[in-house]
């Protein structure tokens, strides 16, 4: 636990007040269902940027973890590859996502192949978008700030995100954003000069961090960084790029729109890399004590922030995991409604029905993720297994669907999903129940399980499709 | 040039930026809700 004066516990109160008042008052602009899923499909540049950077970033205790305990790697993993794979979304997909005027990534899935593909591609969907790694970090701040079990934060974190995206739905998620938008970035920017102030400039870090702190590929394994590379790919399968590119004015804001939001990622990448490295250097000095890595920017915080700055800081903290949660919430809820209850199964459903299913998606979404949470001790386990699976599954056949010109095989695509998801997932349970001895699970041949999910998802594909074109002849 | 230094104008320029953006942010909301 940190000590908090009165006026940073009143800060975070005020900002949860806040999140109630745009619940409570944004209910009143829905008018249909596009408004409820997409804000009406008139998000302005700005608004774009700010919803995209705002949601797309939630591990920022998972951030501070790897930081800590790795360096400078945690940005090639967790920043480089990333931008990489935001740049060839920007050129290579954004356009061509808004143009399709669709709802969800399984949307596309069903326009590319059939209603079947649609179907298992919005389970996997489902489990890429459970917000549990999320609800999980408010749990542990929560446990870190008030002294409280960790299920308690679960629990409150997830009742408040039910409440406003259930009234307000993608508008309410926009408006909260920019407010975490706000506190985020402000709170990650000046954690940075008060860390410097207090410990040191860069030498501080060097003379108290081993070198390795500060290469960029650490004590890792070429092949575990390359892992986290194939990872980033989640971004082009990811439900939170869809949605906002959908959701656009016009084809030309998302490309922009991703453009800008590289520049603010990497600003607060920077940041928050430091941040955790400074965590390491002054615990290491024995200047800091740190509990857990994973909360290692909530102890430097306590440590060189002033009130007001500290309540300031810890609640940008709280706004850039909630940002995430509710609009993982949503989407997933929206998997459920749109994807499941009424593509596959009611297919006349009016908008009426469709959204009140979507509410109810909400509550079971969040239940899930809060049970999933209870659950999971490690936030960057969660993110590599949910990861693992969900991109196996899903990177070949979307990416086929856009970018392979021939004849479309529904059935190439539904068993590269399956096939492509079932070998990562008997990899990562053969791994988990052989652990070494410091407790991470070794995986068959040493072979990361996102490796083989993948080219097994492929190859299953290519061939398929190879034998369906050649009876089609 | 010091690391120390950039790592100052990296938080500055995140400042900076997070404030222009917001501006415009509020302008296209305003907008949208007078239309």
């Amino acid at each position: 636990m940190i000590e908090l004066s009165t006026i940073d516990y009143a800060i975070i109160a005020i900002y949860f007040g806040l999140l109630f008042i745009i619940g409570y008052f944004v209910k009143g602009k829905i008018h249909n269902l596009t408004d409820y899923f997409l804000a009406g499909r008139r998000l302005t540049l700005p608004i774009f940027v700010v919803t995209l950077v705002s949601t797309w970033y939630g591990g920022l205790l998972g951030v501070g973890e790897l930081s800590f305990n790795y360096g400078i790697v945690n940005w090639v993993t967790q920043g480089v590859f990333w931008y990489l794979s935001y740049l060839f979304f920007a050129f290579f997909l954004a356009k061509k996502i808004r143009k399709s005027n669709l709802f969800t990534v399984p949307d596309q899935l069903e326009r590319f192949y059939d209603k079947k593909s649609r179907f298992v591609g919005a389970i996997f969907n489902f489990i890429m978008v459970t917000p549990a790694p999320y609800i999980f970090s408010i749990g542990l701040v929560f446990g870190i700030l008030f002294g409280l079990p960790v299920w308690i934060g679960v629990i409150f974190a997830s009742v408040v995100i039910v409440f406003y995206t259930i009234r307000g739905g993608f508008i309410a998620d926009i408006y909260t954003d920019f407010l975490q938008f706000f506190l985020m970035m402000l709170g990650v920017a000046l954690i940075i000069p008060f860390a410097i102030s207090t410990y040191g400039g860069f030498d501080f870090l060097t003379s108290n961090l081993p070198e390795t702190h500060f290469t960029f590929t650490g004590t890792w394994t070429t092949q575990l960084i390359l892992v986290w590379g194939f990872i980033a790919f989640w971004t082009l399968v990811d439900p939170n790029f869809y949605q906002r590119c959908y959701a656009t004015k016009d084809s030309k804001i998302p490309k922009k729109g991703i453009l800008i939001s590289i520049g603010f990622w990497i600003l607060f990448d920077i940041c928050t890399t430091f941040t955790g490295i400074y965590a390491a250097a002054a615990s290491n000095a024995g200047l800091l004590v740190v509990e857990s890595p994973t909360t290692a920017y909530l102890s430097i915080a306590g440590s060189v922030l002033p009130p007001v700055l500290l309540g300031i800081f810890l609640t940008g903290l709280i706004a850039t995991i909630m940002s995430t949660a509710d609009s993982f919430t949503f989407l997933g809820a929206m998997n459920l409604s749109h994807d499941i209850y009424k593509k596959t199964f009611r297919p006349k459903a009016s908008e009426e029905k469709e959204m009140l299913a979507t509410k109810i998606g909400i509550i079971i979404t969040a239940t899930f993720a809060a049970i999933l949470a209870i659950f999971f001790d490690s936030i960057v386990a969660m993110w590599y297994t949910i990861g693992t699976v969900g991109i196996s599954a899903l990177l070949v056949p979307i990416l086929a669907g856009f970018f392979y010109k021939g004849r479309k095989s529904s059935l190439a695509a539904l068993l590269s999903m399956l096939i492509g998801s079932s070998v990562s997932i008997i990899w990562l349970v053969h791994g988990y129940m052989n652990l070494d001895e410091w407790g991470w699970p070794t995986y068959m041949y040493g072979i990361e399980p996102l490796y083989p999910g993948l080219i097994a998802s492929f190859i299953v594909f290519v061939i398929v499709t190879a034998i369906y074109v050649r009876r089609m002849k | 040039m010091d690391i120390t230094y950039l790592l100052v104008l990296d938080a500055a320029a995140l400042i900076i930026a997070t404030v222009v953006l917001s501006y415009f942010f509020i302008r296209d909301v305003l907008k949208r809700n007078n239309q």
